[in-house]
């Protein structure tokens, strides 16, 4: 189907400076864990993206010095000439597909730790980080100035060799450039410090030395975060930003606007739990009034109606995306071929910020289960092999995450037939419930996309409303069969601190339930509710918003510091924090319940034993931990037995997703999705190995 | 207890359409293929009563080319018994289908006739009813239950506005069997590849005479005048819908 005329504007070029963007797409900076040393996973994941249309793609921050070193996160670094050469090669692959590349030139100032060099980060003043504990920079004289100057200059003559075309001098999130900007890092008094002149002085001349440098061949890029939210310490935009815009707009080629500081980066990298896409647009908007340069910024766009709007209301002209473009890296192409509903659409998880928080892994994406395996596992998001063994059908039972994504590819990998048999009358499985707690309706996408692709797959049929017992599964008619029936909330108290039951906890009993006995099965709550939180990620805090919503008097408990400390690497933590407070949720940490009766609680200190702490309370709710649904399975393996099965003709017996072993929904989608890439390998119960890239030695010629 | 069900392999539009040279079709490039929705619940009511009879057979027929196949073997695979085709090609209406049913009726001799009240592709709603017409047999349509009794049933028949007319019909009748009536079954697998063997006798039609009807023309539709494209949040567009409906309504 061609393109819908009202987007043509997506399409239309657009010039940067000395080079020019074929249409609008832009990925915007976003780390994957590969950095340099990756380079062959870097460049693939990255090429990924122009294949699928974007008419530029960047790296994630790029560290021009090793005093800017983040280990144990990841970055790019452009420090010498290997790296050059590692780092030319994502260019290569871009410039193959038409894109352009872009290097975000970065120096962290206090964040970056430096654990792998061991430096001394430099910083306008000498305060410790409010990111990264126990960091303390050093603050820069003049000749620290001139000389770190000297390292953006430099890399960005590296970044010209590795043959990028934009080339940025980096301030969003806290970072060097903008620390001078704002007060609330830059408490100098010389000509550095004071007046917005003056905090604006080291990044517009560096800014000018870099665009000396580089400016003929690159195009110079300015991020700028334009509101941090801290009140005066903060950089705002009135006062600061459109004033800073003005004064440095003539030596820039494209700006790339956002908001927030690094400690509570969600407000640009927004979870959907708290902000709809769109949610930066007046900052950018207000960047556009005053710049005479094109614009460009994020807002997790998945809609190119609202792209276009972005656009035609002079908000934008260039519309840049990281997490959609994670989700589906075929975005711009399939907007431009009019398959709009093919689109993977970003559910605002914030799994794969998660990732880089954590520090180091590579990422993943719940509904991209390619994202980053474009290299290691040679995994391309829109491409299936027809499998060997495609004569064969296939039954898969349970219809959640990891059976839809299953059954979704074995019909792209061109299976006879594959059943997807379902219990209940729709697809989803637990996702049918998670997305009814507060906020978290975008998450519904992992469902609704592998629908609408699940109903386009004639060899693929849904089957609701049916439950199959052992039996039946044998007596199926299938050639491979796949059990996917999910786990459970256990309802006897069994948590991951004691590893053990909860004297007294019963969810059979009407004063006590588990989460999707509330949220699936409607069980009501008395006033005053205890959860009890052991899982930590964001099944209990939800617990506690619905409830507390409905006026229920909320306790939330956990054997933790922090309650849902996974969220931290969500970025939903600041906002949930804020959210429970405002709704009076209790939160009681260091604490689990040594004995629930009816009425009434008892815990224990985790650190003192003997501290016991009686709580009156109507309801319990147990959060504690999950279990894998494995009956059909083992009653299929160890009952009915293998030598039965392969006597009805099932030479395929496999198990995916939560019902191996609960997990995040992004591991339960990739689990469905390599046993569907793998379904004609050797053994498809055990992943093949993917390529490691890895320094390798010559045992000989080092010992030589 | 034998029931003879008569079941079409429909046409399905996808998102675009493009029509013959002669403007008197659509493109088959165009269409995807499935079994007619009713008919799968004509074929779920006939396997429920030759079950609950505890004997008898479910013969599914279609009037068509090879194609019409894949749609009769679903409902072997459900466990209809076998099927009839008469071979026919090109384009057929409502009477000449019920001409060629006729036939296989007349040879078979069935204790009740079943089809969809209408195929989702055509809708005319015709084919039943002047099925039981040529034969002078009698005729439900629309029906969304049927208790069977001894040389007659009593069958509900669907009327507008949710009203339901309960009416006695002496068999064998020709009864259109409307959606929802029951849940029709899904096959298993095992199923699906046992219907690869059951039979499909395959007869060649008779004379079907003229249409009743003829295409002079397909077209898309021109846009009409007059929409009011409503702008704004959610709680403004449902304001003006409400003013609009409290206009209209007034």
């Amino acid at each position: 189907m061609p393109r819908d005329p009202k987007y043509d504007i997506l399409f239309e070029p657009i010039q940067i400076g000395p080079k020019t963007m074929k249409n609008r797409f832009y990925q915007i900076p976003h780390c994957n864990g590969f950095g340099s040393e990756k380079p062959l996973n870097q460049a693939h994941f990255r090429a990924m993206k122009a294949e699928g249309g974007y008419a530029a793609v960047c790296t994630e921050y790029c560290s021009i010095h090793p005093e800017s070193d983040d280990t144990h996160r990841v970055s790019a670094r452009l420090w010498d000439d290997d790296d050059i050469k590692n780092l030319g090669l994502m260019c290569d692959m871009l410039h193959e597909h038409g894109a352009l590349a872009a290097a975000e030139l970065w120096y962290g100032g206090p964040h970056a730790p430096c654990m792998e060099t061991r430096c001394v980060p430099r910083a306008p003043s000498q305060i410790p980080s409010d990111f990264e504990h126990l960091t303390y920079p050093k603050e820069m004289d003049k000749d620290d100035i001139r000389e770190v100057q000297g390292f953006y200059v430099e890399a960005a003559k590296r970044a010209r060799e590795a043959g990028f075309d934009i080339v940025y001098v980096y301030g969003s999130h806290s970072y060097l450039p903008q620390q001078f900007l704002t007060p609330y890092y830059n408490r100098r008094t010389d000509e550095y410090g004071g007046s917005l002149e003056n905090r604006a002085r080291f990044w517009r001349e560096t800014i000018e030395q870099v665009k000396e440098a580089v400016g003929d061949d690159c195009a110079i890029a300015v991020r700028m975060s334009t509101d941090m939210f801290m009140g005066e310490a903060g950089t705002q935009l009135e006062r600061d930003c459109l004033p800073f815009v003005e004064l440095v707009d003539e030596i820039v080629d494209v700006w790339d606007i956002n908001v927030s500081g690094i400690s509570e980066w969600g407000e640009d990298a927004t979870p959907s739990r708290f902000y709809e896409s769109g949610r930066l647009l007046p900052w950018q908007k207000a960047v556009k009034g005053v710049s005479k340069k094109p614009v460009l910024g994020v807002g997790r766009f998945t809609s190119p109606d609202l792209m276009v709007e972005a656009i035609n209301d002079g908000a934008l002209d260039i519309i840049a995306t990281c997490r959609p473009s994670i989700s589906d890296p075929f975005l711009p192409k399939k907007i431009d071929e009019g398959r709009l509903d093919d689109i993977r659409e970003c559910i605002g998880c914030n799994i794969c910020i998660s990732r880089w928080e954590i520090g180091g892994p590579p990422l993943i994406c719940t509904q991209n289960a390619t994202a980053g395996e474009e290299y290691r596992r040679g995994w391309h998001p829109e491409k299936f092999e027809k499998a060997a063994n495609a004569d064969n059908d296939v039954l898969i039972v349970g219809a959640g995450p990891a059976g839809m994504e299953c059954a979704r590819v074995l019909g792209e990998r061109g299976m006879r037939r594959v059943h997807l048999v379902e219990g209940q009358d729709d697809m989803g499985g637990i996702m049918r419930w998670i997305p009814q707690f507060p906020g978290l309706g975008e998450w519904a996408r992992v469902v609704n996309y592998r629908k609408i692709q699940i109903d386009k797959l004639k060899n693929v049929e849904f089957i609701p409303n049916t439950k199959l017992d052992a039996e039946g599964v044998k007596n199926y008619g299938a050639e491979i069969v796949i059990v996917a029936t999910g786990g459970y909330w256990a309802t006897d108290g069994l948590n991951g601190c004691t590893h053990d039951t909860i004297p007294g906890a019963d969810a059979s009993q009407a004063w006590c339930a588990t989460p999707e006995q509330i949220m699936a099965e409607g069980k009501s709550t008395g006033d005053k509710v205890l959860i009890v939180d052991n899982d930590g990620y964001f099944t209990g805090v939800s617990l506690a918003e619905k409830l507390a919503e409905e006026g229920k008097q909320v306790t939330l408990m956990t054997h933790l510091g922090h309650i849902a400390p996974y969220m931290h690497f969500t970025l939903e933590a600041p906002n949930m924090h804020r959210k429970l407070h405002k709704l009076k949720v209790e939160i009681v940490t260091y604490q689990i319940p040594t004995e629930i009766k009816e009425g009434n609680v008892t815990s224990a200190h985790v650190y003192d034993e003997e501290h016991l702490t009686e709580w009156g309370v109507d309801s319990v709710v147990l959060v504690t931990q999950r279990r894998s649904n494995e009956a059909l399975y083992r009653e299929l393996k160890d009952s009915v037995g293998i030598d039965a099965l392969v006597s009805e003709g099932i030479t395929g017996f496999y198990r995916i997703g939560d019902c191996v072993a609960p997990r995040l929904v992004a591991d339960c989608v990739f689990d469905g999705h390599r046993l569907a890439r793998e379904i004609d390998s050797d053994n498809p119960e055990v992943p093949l190995p993917f390529k490691r890239e890895r320094h390798v030695i010559e045992r000989e010629a080092v010992l030589a | 207890m034998k029931v003879l069900v008569c079941v079409k392999q429909v046409a399905v539009l996808g998102d675009e359409v493009e029509f013959t040279d002669d403007e008197r079709d659509v493109d088959p490039d165009y269409l995807d293929f499935a079994l007619n929705e009713w008919d799968s619940y004509a074929t779920e009511e006939a396997l429920r009563l030759v079950e609950a009879a505890g004997s008898g057979e479910v013969v599914v027929v279609s009037v068509g080319d090879e194609d019409m196949e894949d749609g009769m073997r679903r409902c072997l695979a459900m466990g209809a018994d076998r099927g009839i085709r008469v071979e026919a090609e090109g384009r057929l209406d409502p009477i000449q289908v019920a001409r060629a049913l006729a036939e296989v009726v007349q040879s078979e001799s069935p204790d009740l006739v079943f089809a969809g009240v209408q195929s989702s592709d055509s809708v005319q709603a015709a084919t039943g009813n002047a099925l039981a017409g040529l034969l002078d047999l009698p005729s439900v349509a629309v029906v969304t239950k049927i208790d069977l009794g001894d040389g007659k049933a009593t069958v509900n028949r669907e009327l507008e506005g949710g009203l339901v007319d309960v009416v006695e019909v002496d068999t064998p009748a020709v009864i259109t069997i409307q959606t929802g009536i029951n849940e029709p079954r899904y096959a298993t697998l095992r199923a699906i590849k046992q219907a690869e063997e059951k039979e499909i006798d395959m007869r060649q039609a008779g004379d079907l005479g003229e249409p009743g009807s003829r295409v002079r023309k397909m077209f898309v539709p021109p846009k009409g005048e007059g929409a009011e494209m409503l702008d704004g949040g959610a709680a403004e567009v449902a304001q003006r819908i409400k003013e609009i409906v409290q206009e209209k309504t007034a």
